[in-house]
C-alpha cells in the first residue's frame, strides 16, 4: 500500500511537472547579411540542410522494363577453338602427350603434367595424350573427335585420347585406339572417364583438378592394360586407392625438380646397381664356401717322443666348470698338483 | 711343453719328467697298459643326448675336412676322484685306437678332448703332429669357449664351441707356418749335444780358407 502511494506521489509530483517544463531548443537561423555574404563567396556549408525551402522531390528513375524474352538468361556463347591452334591441335598425330598449344596450364603445371604422362608411358603399354581445351571453348564442328581417333592412333602404340575441358572436367570425352576399342568395352570407357570425372571434383582449382583427373584415368588406364594381358579386370576400389596413393606421392615429389632428377637417375642406375649388388653377395657367398672347402696343411716335423710316450706328450690345458663363481680366467695358470694340495 | 703329473716345464726330449720322473709307464701302471679301442666320439658318461651325437660327430667331421692331417676324439666318462684327467688323457691318446678314424690319420695327428662330467673338469691333449704349433694357451682358450654351456650342463653345444674356436686356431697356426715354417721346426729341434756344440764353435774360428772342407781334413792338417 505504502509502495503504491510512493509511485502515485512520483508520478503525480515529480515527472509530470518536469516533462511539462521540457522545450526543445530554437534552431539557428540565417543572418541575412552573413548569408550573403556566404553566398557571395559560392558555397555555404549545410545549404542543404539550412534552408527554409522545401526539399525538391527527386524524380524516380525511369527504369525500363524488361520483357520476357528478355528475362530469360542466354547461355555464354560458347567460343571455338582459335582457328590458329586448330592445325597443332588436329593437323597430325601429337608428339607429346599433353597437347595445349593455347598455354591454358601455366608452364609449372605443364611440364608437371607432361612428366606424368611421360612416366605413364613407360609403365603402361597403352598411352596416354591429353588435349586440353579452355573451358568455355568447344571443339569447331568441322573437327570430329572421332575421325581424329582414327586418323591418328590408328597405328603405333595403343593409346587413351582424352579431351580435357580446363574447368570443366565433366564435359571431357574419352576415347581409345581402335585396335583395343574391341578390347575394352564401352562400359569400362565410360566408368574410367567417370571415376576420374568424380576424383578432378574432389579439388577447386583446374589445375589440381586435372592433376587428379589423369592420376585416376592412368590407374584405370593400367587396369584396361590388364585386361589386354588377359587378366582379370579389376573389382574397382581397393585396387584404385592403392594405385592411386602410389602416384599421388610420385607427381608430389615429381614436382621439385631435383627429385625428379633423383628418379630418372634412380630409374635408369636401379638395374645395374641391382645387378652389382646380387653379384657381389654371390661373389662374397661363394668366396664363403670356398673359403670352407679350403683344405689346410701343417708341415711335418719330427719330433722326438718324451716321457715314453709313442704319439703324444702334448699336454694341453686342464678346466674346471665346478662353479660359476670359478671362471675360466681364474684357472689360466695351472697350478702342479702337487702344490694344489698343499 | 709340461709333465702330466706335477704340470712343471719339461725339455723336448725329455725320457720322463726331471722333476717327478713320470714316465708313459707311470700311467700304465694306473691305468693299464693295453691297448684301448674306442671310437672318435666316446661318450662313457652318456651326457650326450640324441641327436646332440649327431651334431658332435659332424663338427669333429668339419674339423678333419678343414685339416686333413688331424683329427679330434672325444671321450667323456667318470674317471674318479683319484685320477689325474691330464695323465688319463695322455695315457688315452698313447694307449687308444680309435676304430672310426682312418688309418692315415695315426694317433700322433689326433687331438682327445677328455671330459668327466662328474668331477666337471675337462682336459685336452694333442700329438706330436701339432706339438710345434699348439701350445697350453691354445688349449685353455678352447676349453674356455665351452666353459659356460658346461656350467649349465649344455655339453654338446660346448664342444661344438670348443671345435670352432679350435679350427679358427688351427687354421692361424696353419697359416703361420706356411709364411715362416722354420719358426715352428725350431720348436721342436732336438737340443744340440755339448761336443757339437763344441765343433760348431771350433768350426766358426777357422780361417776363411778352410771353410767348406771336411772337418776331419781340417783336423789332420
Amino acid at each position: 500500500m505504502k509502495a503504491a502511494l510512493l509511485a502515485g506521489w512520483l508520478i503525480g509530483g515529480v515527472i509530470a511537472p518536469a516533462a511539462a517544463a521540457y522545450e526543445e531548443p530554437m534552431l539557428p537561423l540565417w543572418n541575412p547579411q552573413e548569408r550573403e555574404e556566404l553566398e557571395s563567396e559560392g558555397w555555404v556549408a549545410g545549404r542543404l540542410l539550412l534552408t527554409d525551402e522545401p526539399v525538391p522531390l527527386e524524380e524516380p528513375l525511369k527504369i525500363e522494363v524488361s520483357s520476357v524474352e528478355e528475362v530469360v538468361v542466354e547461355e555464354a556463347p560458347s567460343l571455338e577453338i582459335p582457328e590458329k591452334f586448330l592445325p597443332t591441335y588436329f593437323a597430325e598425330r601429337p608428339t607429346s602427350f599433353l597437347i595445349d598449344p593455347q598455354g591454358l596450364l601455366s608452364e609449372k603445371d605443364h611440364k608437371d603434367r607432361l612428366s606424368f604422362l611421360n612416366y605413364h608411358a613407360k609403365d603402361s603399354s597403352i598411352d596416354l595424350y591429353v588435349y586440353v581445351i579452355g573451358g568455355d571453348q568447344e571443339i569447331p564442328g568441322s573437327v570430329r573427335e572421332e575421325e581424329v581417333i582414327e586418323r591418328f592412333f590408328s597405328e603405333g602404340r595403343p593409346a587413351a585420347v582424352v579431351f580435357y575441358y580446363l574447368g570443366v572436367p565433366q564435359s571431357s570425352t574419352f576415347y581409345l585406339s581402335p585396335s583395343i576399342t574391341d578390347a575394352i568395352s564401352a562400359a569400362e570407357q565410360q566408368r574410367a572417364l567417370a571415376s576420374s570425372v568424380v576424383l578432378a571434383f574432389e579439388k577447386l582449382d583446374p589445375a589440381e583438378q586435372i592433376e587428379s583427373f589423369l592420376v585416376q584415368m592412368s590407374i584405370r588406364i593400367y587396369w584396361m592394360d590388364r585386361m589386354l594381358d588377359g587378366a582379370p579386370p579389376s573389382t574397382d576400389e581397393l585396387p584404385m586407392v592403392v594405385k592411386r596413393v602410389e602416384i599421388r606421392q610420385g607427381s608430389e615429389l615429381s614436382k621439385n625438380p631435383n627429385v625428379q632428377s633423383l628418379q630418372v637417375m634412380a630409374m635408369k642406375y636401379a638395374y645395374p646397381a641391382g645387378i652389382a649388388l646380387a653379384a657381389l653377395i654371390l661373389i662374397v657367398c661363394i668366396n664363403h664356401w670356398l673359403r670352407r672347402r679350403i683344405v689346410y696343411r701343417f708341415p711335418e716335423f719330427e719330433v722326438e717322443p718324451r716321457l715314453g710316450g709313442a704319439h703324444a706328450a702334448g699336454v694341453g690345458a686342464v678346466i674346471s666348470f665346478a662353479s660359476a663363481t670359478v671362471p675360466p680366467a681364474s684357472q689360466r695358470d695351472q697350478v702342479p698338483d702337487y702344490l694344489r694340495r698343499a | 711343453m709340461k709333465c702330466p703329473r706335477c704340470v712343471q716345464r719339461i725339455h723336448r726330449a725329455a725320457a720322463s719328467c726331471p722333476h717327478c720322473g713320470f714316465t708313459l709307464a707311470d700311467a700304465d701302471l694306473r691305468f693299464g697298459a693295453e691297448e684301448v679301442r674306442i671310437g672318435r666320439l666316446t661318450d662313457g658318461a652318456g651326457i650326450l643326448r640324441r641327436g646332440e651325437r649327431e651334431q658332435v660327430a659332424a663338427a669333429l667331421d668339419r674339423v678333419t675336412q678343414r685339416f686333413p692331417q688331424v683329427f679330434v676324439a672325444i671321450y667323456t666318462g667318470a674317471l674318479g676322484e683319484v685320477s689325474n684327467i691330464r695323465q688319463f688323457g695322455f695315457w688315452l691318446l698313447n694307449r687308444s685306437a680309435f676304430e672310426d678314424v682312418p688309418v692315415n690319420l695315426p694317433n700322433e695327428a689326433g687331438i682327445l678332448i677328455t671330459i668327466d662330467p662328474e668331477s666337471k673338469a675337462a682336459g685336452m691333449v694333442f700329438g706330436y703332429l701339432l706339438d710345434p704349433f699348439l701350445e697350453e694357451a691354445d688349449t685353455f682358450a678352447c676349453l674356455s669357449r665351452a666353459h659356460a654351456y658346461w656350467l649349465e650342463g649344455h655339453y654338446a653345444d660346448g664342444i661344438v664351441r670348443l671345435l670352432g674356436h679350435l679350427e679358427s686356431v688351427l687354421l692361424k697356426r696353419s697359416q703361420q707356418a706356411k709364411k715362416d715354417p722354420e719358426y715352428f721346426e725350431r720348436k721342436v729341434v732336438p737340443p744340440p749335444r755339448l761336443g757339437e756344440m763344441v765343433r760348431r764353435i771350433r768350426e766358426g774360428h777357422r780361417p776363411n780358407a778352410e771353410i767348406g772342407q771336411e772337418p776331419d781334413k781340417a783336423v789332420t792338417k
